[in-house]
């Protein structure tokens, strides 16, 4: 029985594989069941997500920009709310969107100024009056552009993309040319460009590892003791990366005691290649942190979100190393892409904290533990950001002060600050 | 007189039981440090306890040898049941250490050298596999008891044997494991010819228990102090004191000791917190400390509606047992397994109750290893810490810097890889006050006042 199961569990892998011959509804409803299974979580959420919404672009029914913003973000919703723990769906969604947008106003800019190059839309961008300018039938340019470096002045323009959308429309059919024709080439290129887009930042998710590891030698120094809390796969490369250069001693902790995995074979990988490169790997068993700190020369741990005020989403126990760390006046440093850097403030932090499965700790066998206390394991939570000293993103460490900026760069203004889904 | 001919009474009943035993155990080729000391026993047991019986006669070492024998066999069948409950009262997971040797005491001796070979390799680079960084800490070790040195009473031995494996753990149950052992030692104790029990007992016996029980794992400070206050009481009598006269003094002096520092404190302790609960306070406590629990269950008793949050170790899940007992007795109990989400933890309770395995004159606490993750983020969350610990704890000499200073390396957790200090130390600053059983009043007093609390004690008691 168990292994004919696990051929048909659903994975996001098989999931990805059989995208392109299911129909949209299908896909989607399939990765809402394994984010609210758990079966996909963490870094996985981002590519997962992307791929969804590509499916989006590639087969919902719009013929305008507003139906494809309509059918993005309801899908992004759907998402968002089957995970609302994972963040990254929600900054993905917020990318796509402003991805949309961004080719949208440019195909409109291009409307604008016949044949002009893209560049030049670009530099004129700040002049470009925020009225919607009467102009002639549609002529179709395609632009090429980098969604990331899409600027704030470009946005501008964008603000009466909705409002006046409909007397766009309502111009157009006005209009002596026929309208069918050009409109239905302008979705078709917006959709090739959308697409390109989101190809790019997939790209994007798929590279920031290696990224963010080839800063790993500028902070790692030689014969550090690094303190490492509970690694992720980013947290593992920018190890290695830095193994590369460097002697150190990697001293690892986490609460996590998989059952049947002796403490000391965990991280099978890590532990060779570091050994491999000549590095120190010592697995801390320990709950408490604060007693090695004295030792430890810094920490670094994965975030799974950065918020706009500097505080991060991370798994549970980044907290005390974070904490030890601060005690100790010993630096932290968070590895985050910047497709986790999320728009939002977070005023209740205790809203964050993540419950996980009880049952890892007590058995239902033991029924006096069962009858008489309640478990409470927290599996994600949130830590402030006067906990945190550097932030390595894949465009380079940041502070706190430019973690703005970044976010300005990423999303746009009618996307930023507000809390797309959760409060629905 | 009366303990001498009980003890030869005794002596010639369960000689036949064990006396198979030790001879299987020598025909065991996997036995080899126990053989001279079997040995000896099994060819003199017909001769010897006559003539020890009978005459003075024998020499100094030979009469010594035949003591260690006999009392092995008294303390075995006497001791043996004793330490079997004991054990099962300390750790749950690592007790398996310590029930074969409970029962290896009374038959199962073949049992116990066939676990050998296994042991003794791990103990060969036990200690080579401790990271560079950490190698100056000590680490308890699995000493087999044959190979413990031949003057070392059987009930030491045991009492060795349970704090090697942490069947016996806390600093008190410790100190007061060691303190029974030591009473044993005293009652088979006969001054040699010649010889005066306040010269001859300390340095020939006494001493040699002492190394062992530190060789099994490093003393902690209460038997360490209980240890000083031992050797001034035997060299307080004057060197004619009659020898029942003084062992009998000695006797008196342990039960005193732990009637009025262990079992008194932990009364007052517990009295003296369970009254700083508040009504429907929520109280977040790490682990499981026995003062702790104790002062808990009393506040329950004194009909006080509270809950209690318990944040666990998940190397070591002692709180599961506390959460357990709490939430039987109708406390309202959360239960965290890991320090992970203490931050939540804290903003509901308002009041953190640590037990301490010592307490230094720095008034630095030292308590098991995340005890100070948790007294800083309460102190910077604005949470009163209370720490718990009885005044034999206090050690008035030594001062840690931090963490690396005075620690111990968890021999369970130390493989080639993965690594574990048994404690970590807790700023002065990050504890609000600390329960002694000390004091008139109140027994309460900020950390630093630890010196002036032992000053203010300064009978010859820690000296």
């Amino acid at each position: 029985m168990a292994p004919s199961q696990a051929t048909y569990a659903p994975t996001l892998a098989k999931l990805l594989k059989s995208l392109n011959g299911q129909d949209l509804e299908t896909s989607i409803e399939s990765l809402i069941f394994l984010l609210k299974r758990r079966q996909v979580k963490g870094d996985q959420c981002a590519s997962a997500t992307l791929h969804i919404l590509l499916q989006v672009v590639a087969k919902a029914k719009w013929r305008n920009v507003d139906q494809l913003l309509d059918a993005v973000k309801s899908t992004g919703s759907r998402l968002v709310q089957a995970a609302p723990h994972e963040p990254v769906i929600g900054n993905i969604e917020r990318r796509v969107l402003g991805l949309i947008r961004d080719e949208a106003s440019e195909d409109r800019n291009a409307d604008d100024f016949g044949i002009e190059s893209v560049s030049d839309i670009q530099s004129l961008a700040p002049a470009t009056p925020a009225v919607p300018p009467l102009r002639p039938g549609p002529t179709v340019i395609r632009a090429q552009t980098m969604p990331t470096v899409a600027s704030l002045q470009a946005s501008k323009s964008m603000f009466n993309l909705l409002s006046v959308g409909d007397t766009l429309d309502a111009y157009s059919t006005g209009a002596s040319t026929p309208v069918s024709q050009p409109q239905a080439a302008n979705t078709h290129a917006l959709k090739d460009e959308v697409i390109n887009g989101i190809e790019e930042i997939m790209d994007e998710v798929n590279t920031t590892g290696d990224q963010i590891a080839n800063f790993a030698d500028v902070h790692i120094y030689p014969e550090d003791y690094v303190l490492v809390f509970l690694p992720s796969p980013d947290v593992e490369r920018y190890l290695i990366k830095a193994a590369t250069k460097r002697k150190f001693t990697v001293l690892i902790a986490s609460f996590d005691l998989p059952k049947g995995v002796p403490i000391d074979a965990q991280y099978p990988v890590l532990r060779k290649k570091l050994t491999a490169a000549g590095v120190k790997m010592i697995r801390l068993a320990s709950n408490g942190l604060m007693a090695y700190m004295p030792r430890v020369n810094k920490v670094i741990f994965g975030a799974k979100a950065v918020f706009q005020n500097g505080g991060a989403l991370v798994d549970s126990g980044c907290c005390i190393a974070a904490r030890a760390a601060q005690e100790y006046s010993k630096p932290v440093i968070v590895l985050s892409g910047v497709y986790k850097f999320c728009p939002r403030d977070t005023s209740t932090q205790v809203s964050w904290a993540e419950l996980g499965d009880p049952s890892t700790y007590i058995n239902y066998e033991d029924g006096t533990a069962v009858d008489s206390f309640e478990i409470e394991d927290t599996t994600a939570e949130y830590l402030p950001p006067e906990f945190i000293d550097v932030y390595v993103t894949n465009l380079g460490p940041q502070t706190r002060d430019h973690l703005g900026s970044i976010m300005a760069d990423h999303y746009k203004p009618e996307e930023m600050g507000i809390a797309l889904h959760l409060g629905a | 007189m009366a303990i001498e001919g009980n003890k030869a009474t005794a002596g010639g009943a369960p000689a036949p039981a064990p006396a198979p035993a030790l001879s299987q155990a020598q025909s065991h080729t996997t036995a080899p440090a126990a053989a001279p000391t079997t040995a000896a026993a099994s060819t003199s047991t017909p001769q010897l306890t006559p003539a020890q019986l009978k005459a003075k006669a024998k020499a100094e070492k030979a009469a010594r040898r035949a003591q260690a024998k006999e009392t092995k066999a008294i303390v075995a069948a006497a001791a043996a049941p004793a330490q079997d409950a004991k054990a099962s009262k300390g750790g749950k997971g690592k007790q398996d250490g310590s029930q074969p040797q409970g029962k290896s005491l009374q038959s199962h001796r073949p049992s116990m050298s066939g676990r050998r070979p296994s042991v003794a390799i791990m103990e060969k680079d036990a200690r080579s596999i401790i990271p560079e960084c950490f190698s100056h800490l000590p680490m308890a070790k699995r000493v087999q008891t044959s190979q413990a040195h031949k003057d070392v009473h059987p009930a030491v031995l045991a009492a060795g044997q349970q704090m090697a494996t942490f069947a016996i753990k806390d600093s008190i149950s410790r100190l007061e494991a060691t303190l029974l052992a030591f009473k044993k030692v005293i009652e088979s104790y006969e001054t040699p010819e010649g010889n005066s029990l306040s010269r001859h007992f300390v340095p020939h016996v006494l001493n040699p228990q002492i190394e062992y029980l530190t060789e099994c794992r490093p003393m902690c400070f209460s038997m360490g102090n209980a240890i000083r206050l031992l050797k001034a009481k035997v060299n307080k009598f004057d060197i004619n004191t009659p020898e029942d006269e003084a062992k009998e003094g000695l006797l008196e002096e342990i039960d005193n000791f732990i009637r009025e520092r262990i079992s008194l404190a932990e009364f007052v302790i517990a009295r003296n917190a369970s009254q700083l609960i508040q009504e429907h306070s929520v109280v977040l406590t790490y682990g499981r400390h026995r003062l702790v629990e104790k002062t808990l269950l009393r506040a329950k008793e004194a009909g006080k509606a509270f809950s209690v949050s318990i944040i666990d170790d998940p190397f070591e899940k002692d709180g599961q047992e506390l959460a357990k007992t709490l939430g039987q007795a109708g406390i309202e109990v959360f239960y965290s397994p890991k320090l992970g989400g203490l931050g939540a933890n804290l903003e509901r309770a308002d009041t953190v109750l640590l037990g301490a395995e010592a307490i230094f004159a720095s008034g630095f606490l030292q308590a098991p290893a995340g005890t100070a993750d948790i007294a800083v983020a309460a102190t910077r969350s604005g949470t009163k810490v209370i720490a718990l610990c009885e005044t034999i704890n206090f050690d008035r000499e030594r001062i840690s810097i931090d963490a690396f200073t005075y620690n111990e390396i968890d021999p369970e957790s130390n493989s080639p890889e993965s690594f574990r200090l048994l404690f970590d130390n807790t700023p002065v600053k990050y504890i609000a006050g600390v329960i002694t059983e000390f004091e008139s009043g109140t027994g309460n007093s900020p950390a630093q006042a630890i010196l002036a609390i032992l000053r203010k004690q300064e009978e010859p008691t820690i000296a």
